[in-house]
């Protein structure tokens, strides 16, 4: 399975990164959600897109908007991974497409916890 | 009617919380310690005592603009600053980090302790994205909630500190 993470901390993305592959995951990585669009123009399309919310250029919350306006990326799940944790900022990420939602700081029980939820856990890492 | 102006409307806008009457201490250490132990490792322990003066300092901080307007800065000195970043790495550290690395890892730091501090402010703020070098100045020695800590052995500071200066006295 591809995950792609988009984060603008070099350090959250190698952390992000290092527990999907830890799952099994073959992951990609962008700086923000302009780069992030642009590994999915380049045909690299993953079934998991871990994206944080603060970013420059372009944020999470376009990202996810622009991932869903397009039919062609519409079988991808995200997940929102940020440190803003208010609730109505959770509910516009669902609302705009987002599938889970994880706050930081986490622990990497939390983000495979939430993709079990998701059936999304390599099938060697479920049994 | 016409109502008479006597100024009150102005001075009840002008009213405005200082942090201390939002979160306290406690909190602060209380977020930093969950961050902590999440990012930099379970076993990594922040204890609420003040330390010796840092001679090179380095600092990051996000800013919070809302009800409340202000800055979550943390400081604490260069070679601490590069320990956390090996610790925040593991063994996704280079073996020779640069600058670059030390800023990225420390904002990302006070991003995740900002946001958390953010969460525990009333009504609904916005933050800015991480900036690293030299502390904001405090702009109201009142309009300040410092949580002094060592970790390792070493200080390091979390100032929630407003961006305004005091109101002028009436």
């Amino acid at each position: 399975m591809r995950a792609l993470v988009i984060d603008d901390s070099r350090a959250m993305r190698r952390i992000v990164s290092g527990i999907l592959e830890g799952l099994g995951y073959e992951t990609q990585q962008a700086g923000h959600g302009r780069e992030g669009l642009d590994v999915l123009e380049g045909g690299w399309l993953p079934e998991l897109v871990c994206v944080d919310w603060n970013m420059p250029v372009m944020d999470g919350l376009q990202y996810v908007s622009a991932v869903r306006s397009n039919p062609a990326w519409r079988s991808m799940t995200i997940m929102m991974v940020t440190s803003e944790s208010e609730h109505t900022q959770i509910v516009r990420a669902l609302a705009a497409g987002a599938h889970e939602y994880v706050i930081k700081p986490f622990t990497a029980d939390a983000i495979r916890d939430k993709l079990a939820l998701l059936g999304l856990l390599p099938q060697e890492v479920v049994l | 009617m016409t109502a008479m102006d006597t100024g009150e409307r102005r001075r009840t806008g002008e009213a405005r919380p200082l942090i201390t009457e939002l979160i306290d201490e406690t909190t602060v250490e209380s977020v930093a310690q969950e961050a902590w132990i999440s990012l930099v490792g379970e076993e990594e322990l922040l204890v609420p005592l003040p330390g010796e003066p840092v001679t090179d300092p380095v600092s990051s901080w996000v800013d919070v603009v809302g009800p409340w307007t202000g800055s979550v800065v943390l400081t604490t000195g260069r070679r601490t600053a590069e320990e956390l970043t090996r610790a925040l790495l593991r063994e996704h550290s280079p073996e020779v980090l640069e600058d670059e690395d030390v800023a990225d890892a420390f904002g990302e730091i006070a991003n995740v302790v900002g946001g958390n501090v953010k969460a525990a402010l009333p009504g609904s703020s916005g933050l800015s994205l991480p900036d690293v070098g030299e502390a904001p100045a405090v702009r109201n020695p009142e309009d300040v909630c410092r949580a002094d800590l060592l970790w390792r052995g070493q200080p390091i500071s979390i100032s929630v500190q407003g961006a305004l200066p005091p109101l002028p006295a009436h």
